[in-house]
């Protein structure tokens, strides 16, 4: 009888090390909201709560079969669906995930909670967990709207749990929705007011959209849904960049806002091109050309003309050990990239560098989008200006498009884009 | 060659969807013409557009062998002839071409515009009628009435009218009973120079153009030298034959006899409907009557979506025009829509079924603007200009007066509708003629009006506003006299050739009106202010404005979003593709189309 001990393993020095952002997602909501497509089911029992974490967990350790190192991560987001509605289980789900991907060093570790699940028991538990930050599915401080919108929330709870989390020492961040119907400018003003006196350091605006196959989009197709006008929605977000700025709340990207130093670390990770994992069913993540080959996702040949690789988990339930189908969306080479990087990098108040415009090989597109003034040049970076902020489609339209060569199609260069990934780290077709 | 007594030529005419080719698929599988096996639903109407719509476009003729009651066995030649307006010179040709028709009447429809019409041509032609009701086993079936319609509404005996279904084949042996009893058979001197009436002709890749052909004197038979006469082409036989319906090559055709006739010749052009074959020595110095050249009626331009198709257009135009001559095209331009074509077609079917072979069998992606007639523009100078496209349009200044193409059109309807089609004529400047009942439940109103008015949907307004009971026919009068002006669209400022058309000065400000308003519903908001403007020379008559776009971004922009944001923007600039850049303007497609549907 010998005792079990732990092999020694020589470790390459430079190993492909997982990104350091990580995306956890939660499918699961207490209802389904009437205007939402993301991926979530109804929290009714169906998908126990202990089995969620246990498959989310063993998925994080699936990635790490890869031959790819965990690098320490900057920073930690856990949505959904409503992790909230996990309860005390939310608690395990975090601490599994941290030990398998410790934090580096004031890491920021976000957790999304809508009002009506979140309560003093939880926040504790947040807070317990290592979370830095919660971001809170407001929408609306007006009752009729919130019920028009399907939350299960009212004004006064939604209240109440701002009030909670900041009284925590938690960052507090808020959603808000404009483009609502009925709501007058002046109603509109006190609701951003609310949130910031509430406590939130942080707060998002999004016009209501109407997305296909959602019960607001047949409401709206059969005339039972009238939606405002886009001129509307584009006073209101007007309105807010002010409201909030006088707040001290800065915009910082095209429809968020916040205190100084309170900008979302992970979002800006999106917004500037760095790789992430995304893990859970219906997840989004963004790899390297290399990480994705090491990963299984992509060919040698392929991965070598790949500079960044965007892939989706399936939207059905992860098995228990963790695995799911995951498919590569779409494969961008290094020009590609920078293009994109381009367009992300014009969604952020700071603008881009010159050098970034010019290696993108986007420069004329900007002079034109100049010309129509939606676009600026100060201090040595391009910006958006205030008619750009709200014509953003023109803008990234017209730098995505900058030398008119498409992306390469999804899925499109060999079999591999389906894959399993599995704990076990064997991948079944 | 076959004795004429034993011959019967004869063609099977009705209204749309009254039952004509399945009707005669029934008499192909009576007659063992076509196995039961290869039976196709319609075997007549080889076309795939043709078979989808259920319409004949060209005329096909068939030969078939009959074994009659009376013991013998005849030699019937069956003429399908095109069932639609647009191709009345066709029909009245193959009409030339028989001694009697099946007028087939649906036993629940009744007699409709179409059958007017046709029974008219029929008897001005002297046919034999032989009146057979449709359809008597469909439900709504009421071959009394009808009967009633056809005795009291075309003054044709109906007694013995045929009582058949194509469905079941019931009554069908009857009809061929009634061709060979009733139809008289061909006359002709067999010794007397060659005289044979093309009725039709197809292009064959292989064999050239070929003939479709009635030997009326003489005979025809490979190897001689023939003339057609009204285009002076000598030329030889290479081979005539009879249609069964596959072509069988035989040495001669006879007095009576219907076939094809293959020259060689290549050019479509040189062998046209109406024409006379005979001799190219010796030969008869007088054609058969009834010859003219056809001439469009309807005016579009077609142009590609993608301007590099533009070469592709002009050969598949070529192509088509091989097989219908009857469509003449000319280069044009536009500033808003770039190079294209202005195509001419006999009516408003011929034109969407041309549009939907171009784009169907050449994979083109067309944009067709505004139908338009030809208007003849009399200057001051007292010379004639003719107009086929707005931009055509003379100064204002110089012009005298302007004349379009009138039709007397024919309505029947049901007594309770006729206060709907009359407001419809009456918004669509049309003459009262006269009204008369043709039985309790039809009755058949005359007006005269311009074309122009007619290609403005007013067979679909029509349909609408009598619950689809109304049918129509129509027929050219000739030029009339009418204020007609030309009204500009101004897209931020700039006028759009486009989007201009020639309307009568009463109905101007209106129309000008309207379309302001849809255009302002169908351009999507730009990046600036566009206004829409309707002019008539410099003096705008209305103006709408489309509002600068102010909010268009997707504010959501997190890990999963930027890849459907991409994808986002890829089908917003797809959706750029199928616009039209007009100055500065994106106009999309239904922009150009929009002036077609206008209710006033």
């Amino acid at each position: 009888m010998s005792r079990l001990s732990l092999p020694l393993v020589s470790r390459p020095v430079e190993r492909t090390a997982l990104p350091a952002h990580l995306y956890v997602h939660v499918p699961l909501c207490s209802s389904k909201c009437a205007y939402c497509d993301f991926c979530s089911v109804p929290d009714d029992g169906a998908i126990s709560h202990a089995d969620l974490v246990t498959s989310t967990v063993f998925a994080a350790v699936g990635w790490q079969r890869f031959g790819m190192e965990p690098a320490p991560l900057q920073s930690l987001y856990v949505g959904g669906g409503t992790p909230s509605v996990l309860g005390g289980y939310l608690r395990m789900l975090l601490t599994g995930i941290v030990r398998v991907y410790p934090l580096a060093p004031g890491a920021e570790v976000t957790v999304e909670a809508n009002p009506e699940s979140l309560d003093a028991r939880l926040v504790c538990d947040l807070v317990a967990a290592g979370v830095t930050r919660v971001s809170l599915g407001v929408q609306s401080l007006d009752d009729g709207t919130l019920s028009w919108l399907g939350r299960a929330h009212d004004a006064e709870r939604a209240i109440e749990a701002m009030l909670l989390v900041a009284a925590s020492g938690l960052d507090l961040s808020v959603d808000l929705m404009c483009g609502l119907p009925r709501v007058p400018e002046s109603r509109w003003r006190a609701t951003l007011r609310s949130v910031v006196e509430c406590g939130a350091t942080h707060v998002s605006v999004y016009p209501l959209s109407v997305e296909d196959g959602t019960p607001l989009a047949s409401r709206v197709r059969s005339g039972r849904a009238a939606l405002p006008d886009d001129d509307i929605a584009a006073e209101e977000m007007i309105v807010a960049a002010e409201e909030l700025s006088a707040l001290g709340l800065a915009r910082y990207e095209t429809a968020n806002h916040a205190l100084p130093g309170k900008e979302s670390r992970h979002n800006t990770a999106y917004w500037t091109g760095r790789p992430y994992l995304g893990i859970g069913a219906g997840a989004h993540g963004m790899l390297t050309g290399e990480q994705a080959r090491l990963a299984g996702l992509l060919g040698e040949d392929k991965a070598a003309r790949t500079a960044r690789v965007r892939y989706a988990y399936g939207s059905d339930r992860l098995l228990l050990d963790g695995a799911c189908e995951v498919e590569v969306l779409e494969t961008l080479d290094a020009a590609e990239a920078l293009r994109e990087d381009a367009m992300l990098g014009l969604r952020l108040s700071a603008g881009i560098p010159f050098e970034l415009a010019e290696r993108s090989g986007v420069v004329p597109a900007l002079e034109a989008l100049e010309a129509d003034g939606l676009v600026e040049r100060a201090g040595g970076r391009w910006r958006t200006t205030e008619r750009g902020w709200l014509l953003g489609n023109e803008v990234f339209g017209r730098v995505l498009d900058a030398d008119g060569t498409p992306p390469a199609s999804p899925g499109g260069f060999d079999a591999r884009s389906a894959r399993v990934l599995s704990s076990s780290g064997t991948r079944q077709a | 060659m076959t004795d004429p007594t034993l011959i019967r030529n004869f063609s099977i005419i009705a209204h749309i969807d009254h039952g004509k080719s399945t009707l005669a698929d029934r008499v192909l599988q009576l007659t063992h013409t076509v196995a039961d096996r290869d039976m196709v639903e319609q075997v007549l109407d080889s076309m795939d557009i043709e078979r989808e719509r259920g319409i004949t476009i060209k005329a096909q003729a068939v030969r078939v062998m009959y074994d009659a009651d009376d013991g013998r066995t005849y030699q019937l030649n069956l003429i399908d002839t095109p069932g639609h307006v647009d191709f009345t010179y066709e029909v009245s040709r193959s009409l030339a071409a028989c001694e009697g028709v099946i007028l087939v009447v649906d036993a629940a429809q009744g007699v409709e515009a179409q059958t007017v019409a046709n029974a008219l041509m029929a008897m001005n032609a002297n046919l034999e009628i032989i009146p057979l009701i449709n359809k008597i086993d469909l439900p709504a079936a009421d071959p009394e009435r009808v009967r009633h319609e056809i005795e009291e509404g075309l003054a044709i005996p109906a007694d013995e009218a045929v009582l058949a279904s194509g469905k079941t084949g019931e009554g069908v042996r009857d009809a061929l009973e009634a061709v060979v009893r009733l139809v008289p058979h061909p006359v002709g001197d067999p010794g007397a120079p060659l005289k044979a009436l093309i009725f039709d002709s197809y292009f064959d890749t292989y064999r050239g153009v070929v003939a479709l052909i009635r030997v009326m004197d003489g005979s025809i038979a490979k190897g001689m030298k023939v003339r057609i006469m009204a285009t002076d082409t000598v030329t030889d036989v290479e081979e005539v034959g009879v249609r069964r319906p596959a072509n069988i090559p035989v040495d001669s055709l006879g007095v009576g006899e219907v076939g094809y006739l293959i020259t060689g010749l290549k050019d479509p052009s040189l062998v046209k409907v109406g024409d006379t074959v005979t001799l190219a020595h010796h030969g008869t110095t007088t054609p058969l009557p009834g010859y003219r050249e056809v001439k469009p009626m309807v005016y579009t331009g077609l142009y590609p979506i993608d301007g590099d198709q533009y070469p592709d257009l002009r050969d598949a135009l070529e192509r088509l025009t091989l097989n219908d001559p009857a469509l003449i095209w000319d280069p044009e331009s536009s500033h808003a829509l770039g190079f294209g074509f202005r195509v001419g077609f006999l009516g408003l079917l011929h034109m969407e079924v041309v549009k939907e072979r171009l784009e169907r069998e050449f994979n083109l992606d067309l944009l067709a603007t505004a139908p338009s007639v030809e208007y003849h523009a009399y200057l001051m100078n007292g010379s004639m200009e003719i107009v086929r496209s707005p931009q055509d349009m003379p100064d204002p200044g110089y012009l005298d007066r302007i004349e379009e193409p009138y039709l007397l059109t024919t309505v029947l309807v049901p007594p309770e509708y006729v206060g709907a089609v009359m407001e419809l004529a009456d918004q669509r400047r049309a003459t009262f003629k006269d009204m008369q009942y043709l039985s309790a439940t039809t009755v058949d109103l005359h007006y005269e009006m311009p074309l122009s008015e007619l290609i403005m949907d007013f067979f679909d307004q029509l349909k609408s506003r009598t619950k689809g009971y109304a049918s129509l026919d129509y027929e050219y009068i000739g030029y009339r006299q009418s204020n007609l002006v030309k009204l500009d669209i101004l897209l931020a400022g700039k006028p759009v050739d486009a989007l201009s058309f020639i309307v009568h000065r009463d109905k101007a400000y209106a129309r000008g009106k309207v379309l302001t308003e849809k255009l302002r519903g169908i351009i999507p908001r730009q990046m600036f202010e566009v206004p829409i403007q309707a002019a008539i020379g410099s003096k705008v008559i209305s103006r709408e404005t489309v509002r600068a776009k102010r909010k268009d971004v997707i504010a959501k922009c997190y890990g999963g979003d930027i890849t459907r944001k991409r994808k986002l923007l890829e089908k917003q600039k797809e959706g750029k593709k199928r616009m039209k850049s007009v100055g500065s303007v994106e106009v999309p497609q239904e922009a150009f189309m929009a002036i077609l549907k206008v209710d006033e």
